[in-house]
């Protein structure tokens, strides 16, 4: 542990090209992903959290369901839809970043969206009881509403966030974890463990780790100074 | 204002049954009965933001109706900007701040107000533009006795301002003998009395409605 500790500190001050490469794509990856997992995500979640049609009650019940997808899975349906004999095949998006991120928000948006429904529910009834008390009609009702969900969006961003960097088997299958161009730092981890390289890989998941906890400081802060 | 005859059930059980009922402009009527005896699903019900049985509205749509629920939302936003939401007066709603005693308060998040200043920044909320009928759902139960008569005092000044009917809910007979011109009595999910405020809120025929006044040591 002492000599990955070490092993990690060296790599990161010796400059290393390659791991400041996986680094790169590991940054593209998730912060795309779990942003665009987020924009189509909230506003789903708030519709479905205020909502009160038929199958409501169904459509959350799936979405919890997705929520628990294991990634592989996920990738191995992205891998059959943009494969040589898929119906997306002139795409032509296999092993590329793009499509790592379009497999990771279907994998994210669905944890999105029932985060915040379950938030929205809780105060939507109070919030439009208030609201259209005051006159106010549906638009600023769904306003004022949006506004009381800042808080719930920066967690869901960090939840969303997490699942993202923390994923191996949806990037790994669709990406195919090529050196210089889709190897992402838990695809990276596995290779150097599968080589026998149990150092390395751990002096990666450190500085995963250590990635994640800054990201998850600087949104903590961020919220904390919006959501007052 | 004309309320038409409604009913709400959940799941098997009714949990109000009201015939129709006018509210006169410029007079206050007291809604009274024991808890859970339907006076807020009245008061949702007349306001619109719950459908009746058989849907449709219980109120006319002419008419311009304000509300205050019994819990009342405080907004992600300071006490000023709660009440003057979307832009509303800038001197109406010092007037309502000063009246209410908001005045210090006006910064402060809404979320980390006290019970009781919640409840006076909803009434202030709720009393900033005019309407022709206003239902207050006990908007004085979490306020010390001061702010309560402060805030009879503002929505009686309302109420000859903009000439508008009151439908008070209130648990507090003696704020419905102060206020009220007439007064209904509810129990269990029924119109159980209804008339002048001499009769209902004094000298009830009913004997469930003198049981409830017995204990204010009321007669
Ligand atoms: N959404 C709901 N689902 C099922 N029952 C409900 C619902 N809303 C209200 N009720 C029931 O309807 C009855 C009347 O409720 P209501 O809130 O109108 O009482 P209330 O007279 O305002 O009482 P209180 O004095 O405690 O405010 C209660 O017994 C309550 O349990
Ligand atoms: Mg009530």
């Amino acid at each position: 542990m002492q000599t990955a500790l070490q092993k990690a500190i060296e790599l990161i001050l010796s400059g290393d090209r390659e791991l400041a490469n996986i680094l790169l794509v590991t940054a593209r990856t998730c912060v795309s992903s779990s942003l665009i997992s987020l924009l189509i995500g909230v506003p789903i979640g708030i519709w479905l959290g205020t909502g009160r049609f038929r199958g409501r009650q169904a459509l959350v019940v799936i979405f919890r369901t997705l929520m628990g997808m294991p990634p592989v899975v996920c990738g191995l349906l992205m891998y059959m839809l943009f494969s040589g004999v898929g119906p997306f095949r002139r795409f032509k998006l296999l092993f590329t970043v793009t499509i790592m991120i379009i497999a990771q928000v279907v994998l994210i948006t669905p944890l999105v969206i029932a985060n915040l429904e379950t938030y929205v529910s809780s105060v939507a009834d109070t919030v439009r009881e208030t609201a259209r008390g005051l006159g106010f009609g549906r638009w600023k009702t769904l306003l004022l509403l949006s506004n009381e969900c800042i808080y719930p969006i920066f967690s869901t961003y960090l939840l969303a966030f997490a699942r993202s960097i923390a994923e191996v088997g949806a990037v790994s299958m669709v990406g195919g974890a090529i050196a210089w161009k889709t190897n992402v730092m838990t695809t990276a981890i596995m290779l150097y463990t599968n080589r026998g390289d149990f150092t390395l890989g751990i002096a990666l998941g450190i500085i995963l780790i250590a990635i994640s906890l800054l990201v998850n400081i600087a949104v903590t802060v961020m919220q904390r100074r919006l959501s007052r | 204002m004309k309320l038409a005859s409604c009913s709400k059930t959940y799941g098997r059980r009714t949990v109000l049954r009201c015939p129709a009922l006018d509210f006169a402009p410029g007079r206050i009527c007291a809604l009274a009965g024991p808890n859970g005896s339907g006076k807020s699903t009245y008061a949702r019900l007349a306001a619109g933001v719950l459908t009746p049985d058989g849907g449709g509205r219980v109120a006319d749509e002419t008419g311009v109706i304000r509300y205050m629920p019994q819990k009342s939302f405080p907004f992600r936003m300071s006490v000023e900007d709660n009440i003057r939401l979307f832009g509303g007066d800038e001197q109406r709603a010092e007037e309502l701040m000063k009246a209410l005693g908001l005045g210090g308060l006006r910064r402060q998040r809404a979320r980390s107000l006290s019970g009781g200043e919640t409840a006076r920044m909803s009434l202030a909320r709720v009393l900033m533009q005019p309407c022709d009928l206003l239902i207050l759902d006990e908007p004085t139960a979490a306020m010390d006795m001061e702010s309560a008569i402060a805030a009879e005092k503002l929505v009686d000044d309302y109420r000859k301002e903009c000439g508008c009917a009151v439908l008070l809910v209130t648990h507090d007979l003696s704020q419905a003998r102060r206020m009220a011109d007439e007064a209904l009595f509810f129990y269990q999910g029924e119109l159980w009395e209804s008339g002048a405020a001499e009769t209902v809120l004094y000298r009830p025929e009913k004997e469930e409605t003198r049981r409830f006044l017995e204990f204010y040591g009321g007669r």
